[in-house]
């Protein structure tokens, strides 16, 4: 003990003697991400300008004079640490990602801002948020993840089209999707695939994304001019960091499974349920009737007695067709990155390999890309730079991707007659498919083939030059090309190919975009509280698109399957499309000590798609900010640690309309006997402008508890002005509309963002984020004083519009059915029942649209394991679904089946009190002179859903125990998507868009992953 | 600052660039439309401008189906199978389930490319007497035959107007002008005219159509003949028989379509070009199909083709009745074994040649084998595509019986009749008043089955439809007899009156 205390007063007098030196301390500093060295961090000697930097590997050596006894370390993205130096000679440190995000950096329009200084109503997602989800497309995984930005995927196809929302809907007319831009490069988003839905954003591997900025608010958009009405999607790309060169291996395998099956009728049910639909409708002979519809009725009938007809009907075999062709998929991908570099040059070079099948054969996607990425630093004033994406992917195309065709496995699968058998008792496909869906969709997707390709380059060509330390000037050169192929055959042994003995259809579209932006960035500081920034460019963008497309028929052979094999050219066609912008921007930022905050942008913008009186806009924006948190009486306070009021206002434009809308033109077409026509195809619109939105918001950022919550709230009220409306024009004057700026529509809503963290003790941590959006989409104005728009009265002032910009549902309130007869009733206007609505009965229900709508992640980690929950919710949307609504016949109108659900509540009994009218078959299965049973409201259902969206367990394995088998990271995991949906709905899914009518619903995925780095 | 000096240089220079040359710079021209303004003034473009408006005959909502298979399923002709569930409502007279809004688009935007057509003619470079004389005669006969079309479906027919002012609500909207700017076309708003106009409109074009077509081009143009023809339709419309007479024996004297007898008749129905037509909307490209669902032929019958009953065809949606099967003595016949064999089935016939047009199909729908018209068989060459006869010249015959009857040339007309009946293998009959104006109307029925006239016949005197399968009793008096005007017409134009019912 002794010896102890004396050791002890040893070292203490050491010590004291070193204090009174230099010494010179040593360590390295690590990223506990993948715990490899960080290059470049800096370490600051604690209230001293004593600083240096870490090399290649993150080490450092640093001299600390006498009296100073803290070192600083701190990195772009990782969270600062302050370490006492005590009496340690080495120090080592793993820095934390800085998950508080109130120090990050966003990127804005034509540059980036720290989070704390941003004005504007603007959320990021991080790459990490949606790495390896099985989802072809990012804009699929924005889904929940950022208040104010909507995302329903339009159907289960892997790469298909994804409606994306931000702040509602801002057009009727003219198009409602964000400006999306990858690097720089504005992409145009417009899918042109003919054989199946092909999403163009599918072409880039969503890990390799850093992160995605959401401009919401039109003074953040604003400087975007007349492509960002319906905001701004900035996507940036994975960068090379300086370091050795780092490997990641990322591979993840699972299977895809159906959401569902629906429940319906089996073969006897079917058959009683027909036999008493022909009770019901006076025939003398139902049983007989039932058989025959189904096919079965046997040659010596009439010889029978109803009963031992009956007990034919009722042994019907039952087939589960949906079993048959909607079942599992498998799912894999594979990628290597590379990144690393010196000083002078950074590099990221990534390959990837994505395959995924959706729950209907033979639809499935298949990718490949390669991305580079390149910093080059060719003086200290010169840096250049490229980023270049490669990619090209594929997907099988079944027969129909939507719609009532029989030969649509995701239409006829729950709607064939279910007592034929798909299969002959020999193993060859039945043909004899009985009941109005007579096409064996089994064979029918097996023998027709098809596929559309996508191939895609998107990459820019970055100069940057330090004119002077305060003024850099940045040329940027993109391309975005896209060549989409496809092809299909409808095979001679099938009902769709026999009649013209096969045909091939192909077809190439081509689409090519210029862009280059000229900028001029310069800052200054005076005194260190006035803090002046600004930007000044000029962009000028050129699209084309061409495409040609063919069809021959009559084939040899089944096994001559591509087009040079036709007899007879059926049809070939092309096109030719373009436009071009020009346009000069710039933005000044000003700050006092960072404390009040004000921005102002402008963009001067032509377009060629405009009336030649119309075609430049100026489109303002100005935004301020309160920072809170940097008046004194906040700086101190322990409980609030971010507090800013913002306020903005902006003006963009909406050109998503057609290249040559403004134009009066005469168009081929109208061949007539052999030779060609020519018809007047629009009507010219010399005023033609673009649609303008004029946003106001107010929002508020928060921080509490040392960030420990943190979030934002925002207001905003969105009014676009001067609508691109094709305004319509009587028949009995030869055009359908024109082109027009008329009418107001306004988004209103309130959003909600919150971030905590509930737990964070002994190596346990809790993370929740959850938010919350809510919107009021109404028709402020339409012309010449009309209350409704006379060619789509569901566009009616006051009422809101539809996801696409569709009117909203106007049609008559369904009563249900009359107790005592079982006929199925409305409401006419004055309240009454009637059996035959009229026009005038229609009353509005509301739109597609929902009106709420967010996400919750929950995170849990615990030493290495990490548990993520993600749900998505959406509520509000008043949808009509066309396969339910096919379902909801109950087999009366056609020989199609039936939902047991909507079978078991037909009214059978008088006094019984139900929704589904009693079955008939005459009339269409509908009364005489009474409405069709689907009419008005009846069939119309609500789209809300909660759905779990993803579950990841991982493991972590300690960079220690995996450094000596040479890696710096492994990861395992195990993930599901969609695996459980809340929802009172009767379809396959309440997320679609468009009818519903045979679409390929989505599907639960689940993955098992690795991640290795070395 | 040197720098700096040329970096703002080089921004200044491009901008200006940019801005002085902006006009240029945004200029984009299409390549496959050319400017409206003076895209007529070539005689190639009056040609091919021409062509769309007898191609926009071929829709769905005009020959290609509605005027022919949605009109006999609104009579008393046939039923539906609920195969493909298409045409039940219309064949149960349900209320709206009628000649749909597409119909009165895709005739009045024809209407618009005549008045273009009409219009442009005086600006024409470089044409010859002849070609105006041709443009301008043939968008005369379009026109008058679209508005035609539109008058006899939207309007009560001049023989047989139902409470003329209270219950009728006129004709039909007549612009003769063609609108090519956005202020007319946004401003014009015109009333429905008199029955009584639309009808002078019409003879007006066709008199000048019969003036300006001494000669035709092939029974798919209009021609002197086919205007003829297509006025003596409207003239037993209106109740002008004289005019009937004179025109159908104007028309059965031209050297345009032949009347056809015996098996010569029904071979007339098996070559692409029906050698009866007067005119006829031509198909004659793959493209133009109309495809599985909506085609004639897949309304029609479930057959691909008569050679083999077995293949899968189309539809088969609307069928006869009893009463046109009962005509021609058709009842299901096997002709040999197997009987699950399409091919061994056939029709009994009586000795009316137009049994030759009928027979069973095949059991791949679900309605089974069933009696049907053969009528349109993919004649053109191609699946679901025939040429659609708009005027055969045995109607001239049967025309001017019943103009001479009304005329009181009752013998006049049953020598008519009678001659025309030997042409279709039927023996003559001696009947006179309104017993003879029957047999008139009926060989009429018999004749044009499933060619959409019945409708027309039953209201241009104003009789009820009566059916048994399905029991329908359609009244004179009842709205349905007429379609509603597009709502969309009747919204946007404050001086149209909607239809009673509506």
């Amino acid at each position: 003990m002794r010896k102890v205390l004396l050791l002890g007063l040893m070292l203490f007098l050491v010590n004291a003697v070193a204090f009174a030196q230099d010494r010179v301390i040593t360590g390295t500093v690590s990223s506990t991400e993948d715990g490899q060295g960080v290059p470049g961090a800096t370490v600051l000697v604690k209230g001293t300008t004593i600083g240096t930097a870490t090399d290649i590997d993150g080490r450092y050596s640093i001299s600390v004079p006498a009296g100073n006894n803290v070192l600083v370390f701190t990195f772009v993205g990782l969270r600062s640490q302050e370490v006492s130096i005590g009496n340690r000679s080495t120090i080592n440190v793993a820095l934390e990602s800085d998950i508080t995000a109130l120090g990050e950096v966003i990127v804005t329009g034509y540059g980036t801002q720290p989070k704390r200084e941003v004005t504007g109503a603007v959320s990021s997602v991080k790459g990490d948020a949606i790495q390896n989800l099985p989802l072809q497309s990012f804009d699929r995984a924005l889904q929940g993840r950022a208040a104010g930005v909507q995302v329903r995927s339009s159907n289960g196809l892997p790469g298909g089209a994804v409606n994306i929302r931000i702040r509602g809907v801002g057009s009727i007319n003219a198009g409602n999707e964000p400006l999306f831009i990858v690097d720089g490069v504005q992409l145009n988003n417009q899918s042109n695939a003919s054989f199946t839905q092909s999403n163009p954003l599918a072409f880039l591997n969503p890990n390799d994304i850093e992160s995605m900025e959401i401009l919401k608010d039109a003074a953040s958009a604003a400087i975007y001019g007349s492509q960002a009405a319906n905001g701004v999607v900035i996507i940036t790309t994975k960068k090379g960091k300086q370091g050795k060169a780092k490997f990641e291996f990322n591979a993840f395998s699972g299977e895809t499974q159906p959401l569902k099956y629906l429940d319906v009728l089996g073969g006897s049910e079917w058959y009683a349920m027909r036999r008493d639909a022909l009770i019901n409708s006076g025939n003398t002979a139902p049983e007989a009737n039932s058989l025959n519809t189904m096919g079965r009725l046997p040659s010596n009938w009439a010889s029978l007695t109803r009963a031992q007809l009956d007990a034919l009907g009722l042994a019907l075999p039952t087939y589960d067709w949906q079993r048959e062709v909607i079942g599992l998929g498998r799912l894999q991908n594979y990628e290597l990155s590379v990144s690393g570099g010196d000083d002078k040059t950074t590099f990221f070079l990534s390959g990837s390999y994505n395959y995924q099948q959706a729950s209907i054969r033979p639809i499935d996607f298949e990718r490949g890309t390669v991305r580079l990425a390149l910093t080059h630093n060719a003086s200290d004033r010169l840096s250049i730079e490229t980023n270049i994406n490669l990619s090209t992917f594929q997907q099988n195309v079944p027969f129909a991707v939507e719609g009532s065709f029989l030969g649509n496995p995701a239409f006829s699968a729950s709607a064939v007659l279910p007592h034929n058998n798909p299969y002959n008792e020999d193993g060859t496909y039945n043909l004899a498919i009985a009941g109005v869906l007579g096409q064996n969709i089994v064979q029918v997707n097996d023998y027709n083939s098809g596929i559309q390709r996508t191939n895609t380059v998107v990459g820019n060509l970055i100069t940057n030059y330090k004119i002077l330390d305060n003024l850099t000037f940045r040329s940027l050169f993109g391309l975005d090309y896209r060549l989409l192929q496809g092809d299909n055959y409808r095979d001679p042994r099938t009902p769709d190919g026999a009649g013209v003995v096969g045909r091939s259809s192909v077809q190439s579209d081509w689409r090519t975009r210029f862009i280059t932006t000229q900028t001029l960035n310069w800052n200054k500081s005076y005194n260190g509280v006035h803090n002046l920034s600004s930007i000044l460019g000029i962009e000028y963008l050129s699209e084309t698109r061409e495409g040609i497309s063919g069809a021959g028929i009559g084939f040899p052979t089944f096994q001559f399957r591509t087009i040079q094999s036709a007899a007879t050219p059926e049809s070939i066609t092309g096109f030719w499309t373009g436009y071009r912008r020009a346009s000069a921007f710039g933005s000044v930022n000003y700050d006092y000590k960072k404390k009040y905050l004000v921005t102002a942008t402008a963009r001067y913008d032509g377009s060629s798609r405009f009336g030649i009186n119309n075609r430049y806009g100026w489109f303002p924006s100005i935004r301020v900010g309160w920072s809170l948190v940097e008046e004194e009486f906040l700086k101190s306070s322990s409980s609030v640690s971010e507090m800013k009021l913002r306020a903005s206002y902006g003006l963009t434009g909406n050109d998503q309309i057609g290249n040559f809308a403004a134009r009066g033109l005469y168009g081929g077409g109208g061949n007539y006997s052999g030779s060609a026509g020519i018809l007047p195809s629009s009507l010219a619109n010399f005023n033609l402008g673009w649609e303008t939105n004029n946003t106001l918001n107010f929002g508020l950022d928060y921080g509490f508890f040392d960030n420990r919550v943190t979030g934002s709230l925002d207001v905003f009220d969105r009014r676009t002005k001067n609508l691109l409306l094709d305004q319509p024009i009587l028949w009995i004057n030869g055009f359908g509309s024109i082109a027009n700026n008329v009418g107001e529509l306004q988004n209103r809503g309130i959003e909600f963002e919150i971030t905590t963290v509930n737990v964070d003790k002994n190596g346990f941590r809790w993370n929740t984020s959850f938010n919350f959006s809510k919107i009021d989409n109404q028709i402020v104005k339409l012309y010449d004083n009309l209350k409704f728009l006379p060619a789509n009265p569901g566009i009616a002032i006051g009422q809101p519009v539809g996801r696409d910009g569709g009117g909203a549902n106007f049609i008559a309130l369904y009563a249900g059915v009359n107790p005592a007869t079982g006929r199925p009733m409305w409401y006419d206007i004055n309240g009454n029942i009637t059996y035959l609505p009229l026009a005038a009965d229609r009353q509005y229900f509301g739109s597609n649209l929902a009106t709420t709508f967010g996400g919750m992640n929950n995170t849990f980690s615990y030493k290495g394991f990490e548990f993520t929950a993600f749900f998505t919710y959406e509520y509000g949307g008043i949808i009509s679904d066309g396969q339910y609504s096919f379902l909801r016949e109950n087999g009366t109108r056609l020989a199609l089946n039936a939902l047991r659900e909507v079978n078991d509540r037909s009214w059978r009994t008088p006094g019984q009190i139900t929704d589904i009218p009693r079955n008939l078959t005459t009339n269409a299965g509908n009364e005489t002179r009474g409405a069709s049973r689907n009419s008005g409201s009846a069939a119309l259902l609500r789209s809300d859903f909660i759905r779990l969206a993803q579950v990841t367990l991982a493991y972590n394995f300690k960079p220690s125990l995996i450094s000596k088998i040479g890696l710096s990271r492994a990861r395992v995991y195990m993930q599901g998507l969609n695996l459980w949906t809340y929802a009172d709905y009767p379809g396959y899914d309440p997320e679609f868009t468009g009818a519903g009518t045979g679409a390929t619903p989505l599907t639960k995925n689940y993955t098992l992953g690795v991640q290795i780095g070395f | 600052m040197k720098l700096f000096n040329k970096a703002f240089l080089f921004l200044a220079l491009t901008g200006t660039l940019l801005v002085s040359s902006c006009d240029s710079l945004l200029d984009v021209q299409p390549r496959q439309s050319i400017d409206a303004n003076g895209a007529l003034s070539t005689p190639d473009a009056m040609n091919a401008a021409l062509n769309s408006v007898y191609a926009k005959l071929r829709s769905t909502r005009n020959y290609g189906r509605d005027l022919l298979a949605m009109s006999d399923a609104l009579a008393d002709v046939g039923f539906t199978t609920s195969n493909s569930g298409r045409l039940i409502s219309e064949n149960n007279n349900q209320p709206g389930a009628h000649f749909q809004a597409g119909f009165w688009q895709n005739s009045y935007f024809a209407i618009n490319e005549a008045n273009l057509i009409l219009d442009g003619l005086t600006a024409v470079k470089g044409a010859s007497a002849a070609q105006l004389a041709r443009w301008e005669g043939e968008a005369k006969f379009l026109r008058a035959l679209y508005y035609f079309d539109l008058v006899k479906v939207y309007s009560y027919i001049p023989t047989a107007i139902f409470q003329p002012g209270v219950i009728d609500q006129g004709g039909i909207p007549v612009v003769t002008v063609g609108v090519i700017s956005s202020g007319e076309a946004l401003g014009r708003k015109v009333a429905r005219s008199t029955i009584d106009q639309v009808y002078a409109q019409i003879y007006k074009d066709l008199e000048d159509a019969k003036r300006l077509l001494p000669t035709g081009r092939g029974v798919q143009y209009a021609s002197g003949a086919a205007a003829s023809a297509l006025l003596s339709r409207v003239a037993l419309y209106r109740g002008d028989y004289p005019k009937v007479v004179a025109e159908s024996t104007t028309a059965l004297a031209s050297s345009v379509g032949t009347v056809l007898s015996g098996s010569a008749y029904v071979n007339g129905w098996r070559s692409p070009v029906h050698p009866e037509s007067m005119f006829e909307v031509s198909f004659a490209l793959a493209t133009e199909s109309i495809g599985v669902n909506e085609s004639l032929q897949s309304s029609y019958t479930a057959l691909l083709n008569l050679t083999n009953k077995n293949s899968q065809g189309g539809w088969g949606d609307f069928i006869p009745n009893a009463r046109v099967r009962n005509f021609f003595g058709l009842a299901a016949l096997q002709i040999g074994t197997p009987a699950t064999d399409n091919n061994n089935w056939d029709v009994t016939r009586n000795a009316d040649v137009r049994g030759q047009l009928y027979t069973t199909g095949n059991t791949i729908r679900g309605a089974g084998r069933q009696i049907e018209c053969t009528k349109f068989m993919s004649k053109s060459g191609f699946a679901y595509a025939d040429n659609v006869p708009v005027i055969r010249k045995s109607e001239m015959h049967l025309n001017r019986a019943e103009a001479n009857y009304h005329l009181k040339n009752e013998s006049a007309a049953l020598t008519e009749l009678n001659a025309f009946k030997a042409l279709r293998g039927l023996p003559a009959v001696t009947l006179s008043g309104a017993a003879l104006l029957e047999e008139i109307l009926l060989e009429r029925f018999k004749e044009f089955a499933f060619e959409g006239h019945r409708f027309f016949d039953l209201k241009r005197y104003g009789r009820a439809i009566v059916k048994t399968t399905p029991a329908v009793n359609l009244a004179f008096d009842d709205f349905k007899i007429l379609p509603p005007i597009p709502q969309r017409e009747v919204d946007g134009n404050p001086n149209i009156k909607q239809n009673k019912g509506y």
